[in-house]
Formats: C-alpha cells, sequence, structure tokens
C-alpha cells in the first residue's frame, strides 16, 4: 500500500473524531472554591500604600493602578498614572488584555477596599495573576499618605522612619503634610519591599 | 496539566533542555531526509520535488491533530499556548520576502544550519545573509516599525475567524493537505529531473 494512501487511512478518521466531538472548552487553572477561600486568607493581594507610593514617585513602569470606581468618581480624583476600569465593566473584553497579561502588577482600587476586592477575585477566578488590591483603598490613602500623622514621641524608630517616608511620598503626590518635624534617622526599614510580581508566561516557538 | 514549563511541572531549565535534545533531533532528521540540499527545497517551487511540502505539512497536522486530542484529554490547556501576534502588513511583506529568499537561496532558515552544520558553502552563505538581514532589520528599526507594527489583529485562530470549531477545520486542513500531496505526486511525475 502506497505510504500516501496508508497516511490517510490514519489520519482521516482521527479528523472525523476531532471534528465530531465537542472542543474541551474547560479551563481546568480556574481556582476552586476551597483555594480560592485559603488565598484570600492570605490576604497576599494586598499592597501596602507605602509600595505603591514608592512606586509612583520612582515612576515604576511595572505599576499599572486600574480605579474601579465609576467614571464620575475617576474623574473627579485618582491617583497618578491610573486608569479607570469601572467594576461594572471588568469582564469587557477591551480589558482582557489588560487584566491577563504578566509584565505589568496590576493595583486595583476604590474608596474602600471592598470593590476593589471584588475585581481582585472576580480576575483571580479567572486564573489571572498579576492583579492587586491597595490595601485600605483611597481613604487610607488619604490619611496614610496625604495627610499623614506624626506619632507619638514614644514611638519606634522604625514608626518615625515610616511617618517619614509618608510625608515625604505624600509631598511628592501633592499631599498638604508639609509640617516639619524634628530631624530624624531615616532607616531603611520604611523603604517597602516591592513583591516582584509572580510571572507566567506563555510558550513559545517557532520554525 | 500542560503546556509543562508554564504549569511549572518542569523547570524552566529543564524546558530549555528538552528544546536543545528536540532541536538537535529535529536537525538530525532534516539533515538525514536530505534537507540540507539546496536543491531539494527550490523543487517545491519547480514541481520536481515535493517532499518539503509532504513533510512539513505532516508535521503541522500531526502536532495540530496531536494538540487538539491532548486538549479534548484535559492533558493540555490550548489557552496558555502562545500564538504568534498577527501583524497584517508585516506578515504579508515579510511573506514575499521570505518566500524570495526561500527561492533564491533554497533554504529556509533552520535548514540553513542544517546546511551549515555539515559545511555547505551555500548553507554558510545564506547563514551570513541571514544575520545580515537581522543586522539591517534591526538597526533601520526607525524606518519601518511603523509598517512592522501596523494592522494589529490580535492572535486570530482561522478556525474562528470562518466560525467553526477548531475539529472541523482540522479535518478540512486534513483532506487539504493529502489533496495537495497528490497534486504534488503528480508534479514530480510531470516535471521530473534525474540528477539534481
Amino acid at each position: 500500500m502506497k505510504p500516501r494512501i496508508l497516511l490517510a487511512l490514519f489520519i482521516i478518521p482521527l479528523g472525523l473524531i476531532i471534528a465530531a466531538v465537542p472542543q474541551n472548552k474547560t479551563k481546568p487553572y480556574k481556582l476552586t472554591a476551597v483555594e480560592m477561600l485559603s488565598e484570600a486568607n492570605t490576604r497576599t493581594q494586598f499592597v501596602t500604600p507605602e509600595t505603591v507610593a514608592d512606586m509612583i514617585v520612582n515612576k515604576d513602569p511595572l505599576l499599572q493602578l486600574i480605579d474601579v470606581r465609576s467614571q464620575e468618581e475617576f474623574e473627579k480624583f485618582n491617583l497618578p498614572g491610573s486608569i479607570n476600569i469601572p467594576l461594572t465593566d471588568l469582564l469587557s473584553d477591551q480589558y482582557t488584555d489588560i487584566l491577563n497579561q504578566d509584565v505589568k502588577m496590576n493595583v486595583f482600587y476604590s474608596n474602600a477596599t471592598i470593590n476593589a476586592n471584588e475585581a481582585w477575585m472576580i480576575t483571580r477566578q479567572l486564573g489571572y495573576t498579576n492583579n492587586y488590591v491597595l490595601e485600605g483603598g483611597l481613604n487610607y490613602w488619604f490619611d496614610a499618605i496625604l495627610n499623614p500623622k506624626a506619632p507619638a514621641s514614644t514611638s519606634s524608630d522604625e514608626e518615625f522612619a515610616k511617618y517619614d517616608f509618608r510625608k515625604g511620598a505624600g509631598q511628592a503626590l501633592g499631599g498638604g503634610a508639609a509640617v516639619q518635624t524634628e530631624k530624624m534617622q531615616v532607616s531603611d526599614a520604611a523603604k517597602p519591599v516591592i513583591k516582584a510580581a509572580a510571572r507566567k508566561k506563555k510558550a513559545s516557538g517557532g520554525c | 496539566m500542560g503546556p509543562l514549563a508554564i504549569n511549572e511541572i518542569i523547570s524552566e531549565n529543564t524546558n530549555l533542555f528538552l528544546a536543545f535534545i528536540i532541536g538537535i533531533a529535529f536537525g538530525f532528521v532534516l539533515e538525514s531526509s536530505g534537507f540540507s540540499s539546496s536543491r531539494k527545497l527550490a523543487g517545491v517551487f519547480y514541481g520536481y520535488d515535493t517532499v518539503v511540502l509532504k513533510v512539513f505539512f505532516t508535521g503541522a497536522i500531526t502536532c495540530m491533530l496531536g494538540l487538539l486530542f491532548f486538549s479534548l484529554f484535559g492533558w493540555i490547556d490550548l489557552n496558555l499556548v502562545y500564538i504568534n501576534p498577527t501583524y497584517l502588513t508585516s506578515a504579508i511583506v515579510g511573506g514575499i520576502i521570505m518566500g524570495a529568499g526561500f527561492i533564491i537561496g533554497g533554504f529556509c532558515p533552520g535548514t540553513s544550519f542544517c546546511g551549515a552544520a555539515i559545511g555547505k558553502i551555500d548553507g554558510i552563505v545564506f547563514v551570513v545573509g541571514l544575520f545580515l538581514g537581522v543586522l539591517i532589520f534591526g538597526l533601520g528599526y526607525n524606518l519601518w516599525d511603523g509598517l512592522y507594527m501596523a494592522k494589529n489583529l490580535g492572535s486570530p485562530k482561522i478556525s474562528e475567524s470562518l466560525g467553526m470549531s477548531d475539529g472541523l477545520f482540522a479535518l478540512i486542513l486534513i483532506i487539504v493537505a493529502l489533496a495537495m500531496f497528490t497534486v504534488g505526486e503528480w508534479a514530480e511525475k510531470k516535471f521530473p529531473r534525474e540528477v539534481y
């Protein structure tokens, strides 16, 4: 028998089978409810305002702030460099490329954390990995970064260092905290550790 | 389960090592099938030898069926398999340049390295030309980046554009490929060359 006939006899039935069966559209890497719960409990999705402020001030290209509030609220106030994806439009196709990517670190924020957390949970359920939530939301951002309160004089050096960092960041980001305090030694403890976003590459190939 | 490296079943380094082994096997098969001869490749365009067409299409069909069945069995998540994004303009322009190079040089990038590896001078010249092309492209990038990045269609699949399932498209492609093989063998009889 000619090899081509043999090939045809073998490969056409396979083609017929694959054409006849329904496509496997399940995504096996979505999280189960149990996994989701445990991940939510670890609270690793939260990024502190200090980390975000540091990244904004240093113009870190990896940071992508995403405002999940409505467009009106976004236009009234937003963090520098942020984009607006209202929670209601989260699943719109136009945002898939932003939410499901492996380069930038997306940080959701809303007034508090509820809406941002909802956005994070939904995207996490879809299997996206690079999304985080601004801890405390904008309310806490105002308190911590834009109007930081001086710690009590009995506080530890670390508290003062944190306060100095917040004050500096607040000034850089247009806050009102320009009150001079006594000079304190700024230790490295105030420098927030920037967590590298988990990378998930796609397999590439070619001829 | 799959892709193995992405789901961290094997490490990135193991992945590269496997690619290295597969690459050597690929090169060995290319060379032992005579693909390191530019005459063999040029034969596709003149009709006297269509082995290249048959081999690469058989490879593509095997791979396609393999991926579809693996996906069916839940062994691989096709959403995680990288699809090169389509930039329509550069795909057409690049296709013309590559096709012309294919006919003139008688090599595709892979086979040229195969030829160069066994010391074929035309293969070595082709590889040098390949790197010259890379250099010219890189140095002159500002001149053609508009053209290069034009008309990004994302990563469309032909089956999606035609509104059919992947499986049905696979079946059609298999039939088309088998028909092409028949035409190829007819051409080999029609335009024979004794020595090449």
